[in-house]
């Protein structure tokens, strides 16, 4: 049914924009006039039509935009949780990368300190041959109580007390040159390298051929590097290197060909 | 669900679809799992699913086809949605239903009218706004005018059906 001839009316009645008097005149063609009444039948259903249209269409918007609303929150908090696990690795990554690098820095440490043959070492005790002196026997204890007490201390690492003690003994009972020689090797011991020369020297220089002079001449060598005075040390032992009767011939070798010296 | 069951299927007809958009809320994500496992649709197919089926079930309501609210609404709505689903009903569209045929004709016009009209008429008839209301909402000078103007997006979209 065409309802455009009545359109104006029935949607003036409907939505109650007609006076009273219109109103009360309307209703009474409503129920005079068929084809009014027809067409206010299906006035009513299209009206009734569009609302539910309405309503149908707000409510798949509604939901549709929910929908979105909700994906964009599940994309945001995945973003978030990737983020996080990113962050996560990357902290454990650098962790990881602290510890190689503490452990390299270990070993580089380890490397460069560590005792080697490739790297000579420059301190003179590494090359040093000490001399323990006489072995204190018994009757070395009877007969010469005195040196027998400053060997013993000197033997035991007590070089200021065997210094002591070796003042005390005689000249006369043991031999000057034998005293001076012990007394040097104390100094030396006690890290005294230019006192310790003195005596050495005097020793050396004595008793040419002897044999306590050769051993004068190492321990010389060794006090002048104790003092830091590495020409005459590196000279000395040259010298006890090349004497084939120097019982310290091999370990004045070793110094000499390290290098260190030079 | 605090309001009764009766106040709910009315208040649906009135236009209160509050209680529609808060179930599809409360219950997308378990309903995507259950269509997953059960007819392996994906997440956004669920999805589509499930508001095709709370659209069907306001048109029930809507159409007095459905005059008691189910029990267990939930199961209900696993149920229409199972229907759809063995019907293979396109996405979008309801499910066949006395008077659908004119009414989707007319849902259809409806959505070809501009944003404008859609709304002035989605205020007057849907929300039952006055005109004084309705013009506040739509920046209308005043209710004269946006009388003049439901009267005009009526007719046009009167005009389409023909």
């Amino acid at each position: 049914m065409d309802l455009r001839p009545y359109f104006d009316e029935l949607e003036r009645f409907a939505d109650g924009q007609m006076a009273p008097a219109e109103q009360d005149a309307f209703e009474l063609r409503l129920e005079q006039d068929e084809a009014l009444a027809d067409a206010h039948a299906a006035f009513e259903q299209f009206t009734a039509d569009l609302r539910w249209a309405a309503g149908h269409d707000t409510l798949r918007l509604r939901l549709q935009a929910l929908d979105d609303r909700m994906n964009e929150r599940g994309s945001a908090l995945a973003r978030a949780e990737q983020l996080s696990q990113r962050r996560q690795r990357l902290s454990t990554l650098l962790g990881a990368l602290g510890v190689v690098l503490l452990l390299a820095a270990g070993a580089v440490a380890w490397y460069l300190l560590r005792p080697s043959a490739a790297r000579p070492a420059h301190n003179w005790e590494a090359y040093y041959q000490p001399d323990p002196g006489p072995a204190v026997t018994t009757g070395l204890l009877h007969s010469r109580p005195l040196l027998s007490e400053a060997l013993d201390q000197y033997q035991s690492g007590h070089y200021p007390a065997a210094l002591h003690s070796l003042g005390r003994v005689s000249p006369t009972n043991v031999g000057a040159d034998t005293l001076t020689y012990l007394r040097g090797l104390m100094l030396l011991r006690q890290g005294q390298g230019n006192a310790a020369q003195l005596y050495l020297r005097r020793v050396a220089d004595d008793g040419d051929a002897g044999e306590l002079a050769r051993r004068a001449r190492y321990h010389l060598g060794m006090a002048y590097w104790q003092a830091k005075e590495l020409a005459p040390a590196l000279a000395t032992l040259r010298d006890v290197a090349t004497d084939s009767l120097n019982p310290y011939r091999a370990s004045a070798r070793r110094a000499v060909a390290a290098g260190v010296l030079d | 669900m605090s309001a009764p069951l009766a106040e709910t299927l009315t208040q649906l007809r009135i236009g209160n679809q509050k209680f529609l958009v808060d179930f599809y809320q409360r219950s997308r994500h378990l309903f995507a799992r259950w269509a997953q496992r059960q007819h392996r649709l994906n997440a956004a197919q669920a999805h589509t699913l499930l508001q095709d089926t709370l659209l069907d079930f306001y048109d029930q309501v809507a159409d007095g086809r459905l005059t008691i609210l189910p029990v267990d609404l939930r199961d209900y709505i696993y149920g229409m949605a199972q229907q759809r689903l063995a019907a293979q009903v396109p996405a979008n569209v309801p499910l066949p239903a006395a008077e659908a045929s004119r009414r989707q004709r007319l849902l259809a016009q409806f959505n070809q009218l501009g944003n404008d009209c859609q709304q002035v008429l989605t205020y007057f008839y849907f929300r039952g706004y006055n005109f004084e209301k309705m013009g506040g909402k739509m920046g209308f000078p005043n209710a004269t005018v946006a009388r003049r103007q439901k009267t005009t997006c009526l007719r046009k979209l009167y005009e389409l059906l023909r």
